[in-house]
């Protein structure tokens, strides 16, 4: 087979894949503009008019705005929990070298082997017995002690890379501890840090089941949980379930469009130093 | 140099905050799940009482929940596997091509980032209404089952969207670790003769066996506990003929039956053979990485 020919095959079955992978969201951005009678007749259609209806609609239904500002709030109390307490662990961690440091890093490297569903009953306890059930502020802590123990692993393998005279330089200069850790560490983490966030943003953002069992009161329902009730309240209604799905999807595409760069690298270095 | 005694002293404090929420939500659930694993604990009782063993001889004699384990297992030796090489595949074609580069990556990364939840509701409206049109209007005539309705279909449906979900995933951990390779050592193999299959297997494949590892252990975990795209697409159905052993246990905790002592049981179980089976992979891979 001639060099051209099979290049133009891969390309030709790299394009294929690619339409099959967007098929489910092209079927669901275009069939969430039909009337439910365009859309009983043929789904491969075009729409023959954009339909805005089913969007007011379900804007109100699922609260999204609502929704939206509870994802953000969630996601912003935990990432930034998890990144301030891990750094600055992370970082003495790596610095300190006693019995007691080890001790420690192994604590949280131990526990990264535990899987979400044997930890889930019992840490509902937890939260019931803390009365944070329902608090998207108690579900933030709850995903910081959760999210931690990798955080504190990848600060520690970064900070043994980054030179240590310019603590040093801080400590001659006076600076306590933490206002050393503040204002030269936490800079110089910037890299390690953008790859925890991306990380930690996408896992949180996403996530379903933790929600599911913590939060039950409307008010504070994140943007997968308002789908997911709006999939039980119009039953067959797919339309409404569409544009409701498109607007759900649409916040992390915009993130993605956005850093999509800095995501694909975060990823990668975060798996593989993981 | 300061004492130990005084740098143990500032360690403990900077490691506090990440320390207490850390015991709090993750070590102490784990560890006090082992108590509640032999109590009778209901999520409606405020006292519950210890049972001993009582729970795990349950267990050995549950049926639904020991074809959940079954069901799990077959869902994750057809994932890991399949997963992983669709994954490798694409790394590798995508990787050699010299135009649409970009665009393959970021196409096929993409269902990663919007959550299985909402695209397991988009792949639902696919096999439950545009499938048929496929069928009746375009001629796709084996598109024509029941995909959510019949068991074996609705496995495939399964691992479909789950692949769709993670391959992308997995391929951007390969395309990293090919891009670790220099070029020069693939082109002095082919100068001296080496066809592209026997550059793979002799010279790529053994620098990215590392990658494979992680991508090998990420999949097996995140597939024993595999919940989001089920609960979406057949909530375990038909029956419990779908049913995962981390739906299994919501169901015995969260709906109905409210048995968060007995639920505890079986995520203990489930947590030990996952524990068991992936230290098994890795200290398999590992060795095989280190007779290189």
């Amino acid at each position: 087979m001639s060099k051209n020919i099979r290049s133009a095959l891969i390309y030709s079955a790299l394009t294929a894949g690619m339409l099959f992978w967007l098929f489910p969201l092209l079927m669901a951005l275009m069939n969430s503009f039909k009337t439910n009678g365009e859309l009983l007749v043929n789904v491969m259609s075009w729409p023959v008019e954009f339909h805005t209806d089913n969007y007011l609609r379900t804007w109100e239904t699922m609260s999204f705005l609502r929704s939206l500002g509870n994802n953000i709030l969630l996601c912003a109390v935990s990432v930034s929990l998890i990144v301030f307490c891990s750094a600055l662990a992370g970082w003495k961690l790596s610095r300190t070298k006693t019995r007691l440091s080890k001790f420690i890093l192994g604590l949280f490297v131990f526990s990264m082997l535990i899987p979400f569903s044997a930890v889930m009953i019992p840490l509902y306890r937890v939260v019931l017995v803390l009365g944070i059930k329902n608090s998207l502020f108690g579900l933030g802590l709850v995903y910081a002690g959760m999210g931690v123990s990798m955080a504190v692993f990848l600060y520690h393998g970064f900070v043994k890379g980054i030179p240590f005279e310019m603590e040093e330089a801080a400590a001659i200069d006076g600076c306590g501890t933490i206002q050393a850790f503040l204002r030269v560490v936490l800079p110089l983490l910037k890299p390690i840090t953008a790859t925890i966030v991306i990380t930690n943003v996408l896992w949180i953002w996403n996530d379903f089941l933790l929600p599911l069992v913590v939060i039950s009161k409307r008010q504070h329902y994140t943007l997968l949980l308002s789908t997911n009730t709006l999939f039980g309240q119009y039953s067959s209604d797919w339309t409404a379930i569409l544009s409701a799905l498109i607007m759900a999807a649409v916040p992390v595409t915009v993130f993605y469009a956005v850093f999509q760069k800095r995501i694909l690298k975060g990823i990668a270095d975060g798996a593989m130093k993981g | 140099m300061k004492s130990k005694r005084r740098q143990n002293q500032i360690l403990l404090l900077c490691v506090l905050p990440a320390l207490s929420v850390y015991l709090v939500f993750k070590l102490f659930p784990a560890v006090s799940g082992i108590y509640y694993a032999m109590t009778d604990w209901n999520g409606i009782n405020r006292e519950f009482g210890f049972v001993g063993f009582s729970n795990f001889i349950e267990v050995f004699s549950d049926r639904n929940f020991w074809r959940s384990v079954a069901f799990t297992f077959r869902y994750v030796a057809v994932v890991t596997l399949v997963a992983n090489a669709a994954a490798l595949l694409l790394a590798v074609a995508i990787e050699s091509r010299r135009r649409m580069k970009g665009l393959f990556r970021t196409i096929y990364y993409m269902p990663n980032m919007i959550s299985m939840v909402i695209g397991g509701y988009m792949w639902m409206f696919i096999f439950t209404r545009v499938v048929y049109y496929l069928a009746d209007d375009w001629g796709m005539k084996f598109l024509d089952v029941s995909w959510i309705g019949n068991p074996s279909y609705a496995f495939v449906a399964i691992v479909v969207v789950s692949m769709w979900g993670s391959v992308g995933y997995l391929m951007i951990i390969y395309m990293a670790a090919l891009q670790g390779i220099s070029p020069q050592l693939r082109e002095a193999a082919q100068l001296d003769g080496a066809g592209s299959f026997a550059v793979f297997r002799r010279i790529v494949f053994p620098l990215i066996r590392h990658a494979i590892t992680i991508c090998v252990f990420w999949t097996l975990n995140s597939a024993f506990q595999v919940f989001d795209v089920i609960y979406v697409l057949t909530g375990g159905g038909p029956g419990r003929a779908t049913q995962s052993v981390a739906l299994n246990i919501y169901e015995e905790a969260f709906t109905g039956n409210v048995r968060f002592g007995y639920a505890t049981t079986k995520s203990t179980v489930l947590f030990v053979i996952v524990l068991l089976v992936t230290l098994v992979q890795l200290r398999l891979m590992r060795r095989k990485e280190h007779e290189m």
